[in-house]
């Protein structure tokens, strides 16, 4: 009961019942037990104009971090058990950013931020934390050399463990933004779906059932290093002609000239947004190769839905668009449609929620307190 | 009060060929500089290297010995603060210049009060603060707390806030994140990510690569008084970068473009062409 818990944050007790296959009347027990332990929280709310007990976690449970390390942007967030953000922050990255300054500053930060909440780093019960590569699950470390170049060769969880001593989890930008938004987002109401990511690097990830697939080294999902052309540009990953090579931060803003100052994808979105036609054009391009690369992903894969994230998904139709229309003339078809293409309902903060999510999989709030309460 | 870009950003300020002598020493030879709207330009370089003396010709502080300065497209003489100010050229110095004893709204509009008859109107200078705060994003707890109270980096937030009323085209920021905590440098950074959405030319002086390479668009090195190279941040890393600042390699030529061409020679092709695709 107490896994559906952290699983879907608040929860009715019918709702409950419904989700552990327990009766009403066990769940009614349990939950008052738990409540008088400590652990469960109720409050009464109204579900279809019926009076209801409203079940969640209780605050004294702890708090979680999520963390987010983007190619341009760290995003921290500490939530309690029942996933409300209860205090977050951000911080602009460099380009190369490297794995020991950035977990000092990181630590420095968590610091911080517990501090300001009244409490220490020892009240995180767990850290969860996304980096933009994917991560070999076995080892915490990146899978793939060239990809992150800062951060490769270390056990990354074991690296933030050791500067804040609290247990830390790690997995890759996309499979937490895909966890987040098929947790509680876009893709919560579907068994399972695609997350791509869109913005300085493509990624994605994929969700069956409410859980991540991984495949055997954290590699599962890597859209971005779909070949488009065999004779394209070289791509970091020392390929060639990849998707992202096309559609990546860097290779869009390339496509203008220097004196125009296009810098960021900011600019990007901003100047599409102010209706220039020649960013809306770039954007629609992107769309179009994005949209070849997703006819991939549902040959293989078959999703019931795909949700694009990343700091390109705020231009919306202008990207989804041309994207739909690729995949429709690519894919296979079936009776019952493709999959329909929507943009993240977390925007910025998908990632960093996905690493609540882990983080909170991963607190063993039973035992801790029970124990402390008896 | 924000301007919506168009893709094109036009240039507001260039200088071209400035020299600065003390007596026998030779501040600034030959110096280009150069800034467009919308984006933060980081000027780097040693300690003597020449980054304050540039600062305080366009500040107006010090008169330029040679070199011609163009704001607009027209050739302008910076001959006083006040003249930079009015020209819509706003410095924020590293001693910041508040006023401990007063609080937020009072240091934001010394000596620029918005007077109703002869009194002073407190409501709507308070009500103009909050909205440039929240459009700033910045974190502060009252705008009525003597400026003593605040941290450093709200502080600093405070500082860069003034400058902005008037509505400058151009912010110098003089070693904003110097002696600040990560916390508050986090927000300080944030607040130049502001500035620029907001349209204004930034122009960053830092000797932290960290901050530069987390914000900037462009840097201007520059070494022993002259420019060491101008490097746009996508092309380089922070190797590159030092190595310029400490003479290990000299940077691409640094002659200002015009606006309206497309071409800029100012390039590193070889670390481009290693990070494409990043």
């Amino acid at each position: 009961m107490l896994d559906s818990l952290k699983r879907h944050g608040r929860l009715t007790q019918i709702e409950l019942a419904g989700v552990t296959g327990l009766s009403p009347a066990s769940v009614s027990n349990i939950v008052k037990e738990l409540t008088a332990a400590g652990v469960l929280h109720t409050s009464f709310t109204s579900r279809s104009g019926r009076r209801a007990t409203l079940v969640s976690l209780a605050h004294s449970v702890g708090l979680v971090a999520g963390v987010h390390f983007s190619s341009r942007q760290l995003n921290i967030a500490i939530a309690d058990a029942t996933r409300t953000v209860v205090t977050h922050t951000t911080l602009p990255l460099a380009l190369d950013h490297r794995h020991d300054a950035e977990l000092d500053r990181l630590a420095l930060l968590l610091g911080d931020l517990t501090e300001s909440l009244g409490g220490s780093l020892g009240d995180l019960h767990a850290v969860g934390l996304a980096l933009p590569a994917p991560i070999d699950p076995r080892t915490h470390t990146v899978s793939t050399p060239g990809l992150l170049p800062g951060w490769e060769d270390i056990d990354i969880a074991q690296a933030l463990t050791g500067r804040i001593a609290r247990p830390v989890f790690v997995d890759s930008e996309a499979n937490l933004g895909g966890l987040a938004e098929a947790r509680e987002g876009s893709a919560r109401d579907v068994s399972s779906a695609v997350y791509i990511r869109v913005g300085h690097t493509v990624s994605g990830g994929i969700v069956a059932g409410g859980d991540l697939f991984h495949g055997a080294s954290g590699k599962a999902g890597q859209i971005g290093h779909i070949t488009i052309d065999e004779n394209g540009p070289v791509c970091r990953c020392s390929n060639r002609g990849c998707l992202e090579t096309y559609v990546g931060g860097p290779a869009l803003l390339s496509a203008f000239p220097p004196a125009e100052g296009m810098h960021r994808l900011s600019d990007l979105l901003l100047a599409a947004d102010d209706g220039d036609a020649a960013a809306q054009r770039v954007i629609a391009d992107a769309g179009r190769h994005l949209g070849v690369a997703a006819a991939s992903v549902c040959n293989l894969f078959d999703p019931e839905r795909i949700v694009i994230g990343g700091e390109l998904a705020a231009a919306g139709e202008i990207l989804m668009a041309p994207m739909r229309h690729a995949l429709e003339r690519s894919a296979l078809t079936s009776p019952a449609g493709l999959p329909d293409i929507i943009g993240a309902s977390f925007g910025d903060w998908a990632e960093t929620r996905g690493a609540i999510a882990l983080a909170l999989e991963h607190v063993d709030v039973g035992a801790d307190t029970v124990a402390a309460s008896a | 009060m924000t301007n919506p870009r168009a893709r094109s950003h036009e240039r507001i300020l260039t200088m071209r060929g400035i020299g600065k002598r003390f007596r026998a020493v030779k501040a600034l030879t030959d110096v280009d500089f150069w800034v467009d709207a919308g984006e933060v330009v980081a000027l780097v370089g040693d300690n003597g290297a020449g980054k304050s003396t540039l600062v305080k010709v366009l500040s107006g502080v010090y008169a330029p010995d040679a070199g011609s300065v163009e704001f607009d497209g027209a050739a302008v003489d910076i001959t006083s603060p006040v003249v930079a100010h009015d020209l819509g050229i706003a410095t924020v110095f590293q001693d910041l210049a508040l006023c401990d004893n007063l609080d937020v709204v009072a240091n934001l509009w010394l000596g620029r009060e918005i007077v109703d008859g002869s009194a002073l109107n407190e409501v709507e200078m308070e009500q103009r603060t909050w909205a440039l705060m929240r459009e700033l994003s910045a974190r502060l707890p009252s705008v009525r707390e003597p400026v003593a109270m605040l941290s450093g980096g709200q502080r600093q937030t405070v500082a860069i806030a003034r400058s902005l009323i008037g509505d400058p085209r151009v912010v110098i920021l003089d070693e904003p994140t110097a002696a600040l905590g990560v916390a508050q440098t986090a927000e300080v950074l944030n607040l130049i990510v502001r500035l620029r959405e907001r349209g204004h030319g930034v122009v960053l002086i830092s000797h932290n690569m960290a901050d530069v390479m987390a914000v900037a668009d462009r840097v201007f090195v520059l070494r022993l008084g002259r420019n060491n190279g101008v490097f746009d941040v996508a092309d380089i890393t922070s190797e590159t970068l030092i190595s310029a600042i400490t003479g290990a390699r000299s940077g691409p030529a640094t002659t200002p473009p015009e606006p309206a061409e497309n071409v800029v020679p100012l390039r590193a092709e070889s670390d481009r062409a290693h990070r494409r695709g990043l």
